[in-house]
């Protein structure tokens, strides 16, 4: 039994130390780059930028440390992964047909309605990565692991800029 | 009032006596009443519980039982249809007596009326029993049952499906900070929306203070050795509660080579 719940524990810290682990790592990788390639760019938009990929770089390390078990990191690596795609996907969504649109329109309207809290379960699923094509089930279960995983996103990244202020 | 009686024992032909009155009493009328009679006594037993129409008929042939009918009838509805039944059977008795016996009747109903309650209470459990929920649910399942409404699948699916949520929604409620004490579902989700808002926002700001020290800071072999202690050592209740041990065990296959990919190109530098 112990050995169980040792394993257990292990198993279940995983998830923080491995964000942790990615996370420093992609920062190092990204400080070696900097050190290399700085020029050009005004000092701004180079902080906007790093900025940018640092967020970025959380995000993608937390969703590889989940794993491709829950449906939020899953879109959310496939988001990461390929870009260029979805942007495709949607600039095609913007040229649909006018039979088309209305039948998009209609399908949110009939969404509105059946749903339970309509506008609150949209504004759900714009947050949580992945929830257009959820029920609200499934929404509201990925929603509280989503939670989890940002809550110890934010303790893992506040205590590493903790560590590096001191 | 004497002439159905009269006819009626002179068909009992053991009587010499009611032999000689019938041989008195001219024929025809009598034989009618006396025939109207044992027509009703006959549609009395034939269709004595269902059809109350047929009884009152058979009242206005037979004289004599006319008034006791409208005695009867003016009882409440149980007891007129068994005060009917007795009445055919026997026609001389007394009121009281006949009162007597539809009271009797009308108990045996009210007691059949209650085996056939029990025995809709039975078959009730039964059917839940075949559904595996939860027993505290029970009382409410039986409650819509007994109106007629929740014996089919689809008001059973629904009910599930709105247990499910509200379960969630309690999770949620356990998870985000200062929102146990709030009632309402649109309200928890405001509040829900809020804090993964937060979140996201604190994000952004600890990429930002960590963009700054990043780039200030030259002491690189220094991050890889701390962190994992430093961070191995914080409390981890966080992750530790919806995270089954199966999707753990499953993500340690699946994580080395995502560790591989990780070393090869992270994919965020291709995503910006």
């Amino acid at each position: 039994m112990t050995s169980k719940h040792v394993i257990a524990a292990a198993r279940t810290s995983s998830i923080k130390t491995r964000f942790a682990r990615r996370f420093l790592r992609s920062l190092l990788k990204m400080k070696r780059s900097n050190r290399l390639g700085t020029g050009s760019q005004s000092n701004e938009e180079i902080k906007k930028r790093s900025t940018h990929i640092i967020k970025t770089a959380a995000y993608a390390s937390m969703a590889r440390a989940v794993g491709p078990r829950r449906t939020w990191s899953r879109s959310l690596l496939f988001k990461l992964r390929n870009p260029r795609r979805i942007q495709g996907v949607s600039s095609k969504r913007c040229l649909v047909t006018k039979e088309n649109k209305n039948k998009r329109i209609t399908r949110n309207k009939m969404q509105i309605i059946s749903r339970e809290p309509p506008s609150r379960a949209d504004s759900l699923r714009k947050l949580v990565p992945g929830g257009d094509s959820m029920d609200i089930c499934s929404l509201l279960e990925e929603t509280a692991h989503y939670i989890k995983c940002l809550d110890t996103q934010v303790k893992v990244m506040q205590s590493i800029a903790d560590y590096y202020s001191n | 009032m004497d002439p159905p009686l009269v006819s009626e024992t002179s068909f009992s032909a053991a009587n010499p006596s009611s032999y000689t009155l019938t041989e008195i009493w001219p024929f025809p009328p009598s034989s009618s009443t006396a025939l109207g009679l044992r027509m009703g006594n006959l549609a009395d037993r034939d269709g004595s519980i269902e059809e109350s129409t047929v009884t009152e008929q058979s009242g206005g042939n037979g004289n004599g039982t006319r008034k006791t009918r409208d005695l009867s009838s003016e009882e409440d509805y149980s007891s007129k249809i068994v005060s009917t039944t007795t009445s055919a059977n026997d026609l001389n008795d007394s009121n009281g007596k006949r009162r007597k016996i539809s009271g009797s009747r009308s108990e045996n109903n009210n007691s059949r009326a209650e085996i056939e309650a029990s025995s809709g209470a039975n078959n009730k459990p039964a059917e839940q029993s075949s559904k595996p929920l939860e027993p505290p649910k029970q009382d409410y399942i039986h409650v819509r049952a007994r109106r007629g409404q929740a014996t089919d699948s689809h008001s059973l699916a629904e009910r599930a499906r709105r247990e499910k949520i509200s379960e969630r929604m309690k999770i949620l409620q356990d998870l985000v900070p200062g929102c146990n004490k709030v009632i309402g579902k649109a309200i928890v989700l405001d509040e829900i929306i809020n804090y993964i808002q937060s979140l996201q926002r604190q994000v952004e700001f600890l990429s930002m203070k960590l963009e700054a020290v990043n780039s200030s800071t030259n002491s690189s072999p220094m991050i890889e050795g701390l962190h994992l202690k430093d961070l191995g050592a914080q409390p981890l209740d966080a992750t530790g509660m919806v995270f089954g041990p199966q999707q753990t065990r499953e993500y340690v296959q699946g994580s080395q080579s995502e560790w591989l990919h990780m070393q090869v190109g992270g994919s965020f530098e291709r995503a910006t």
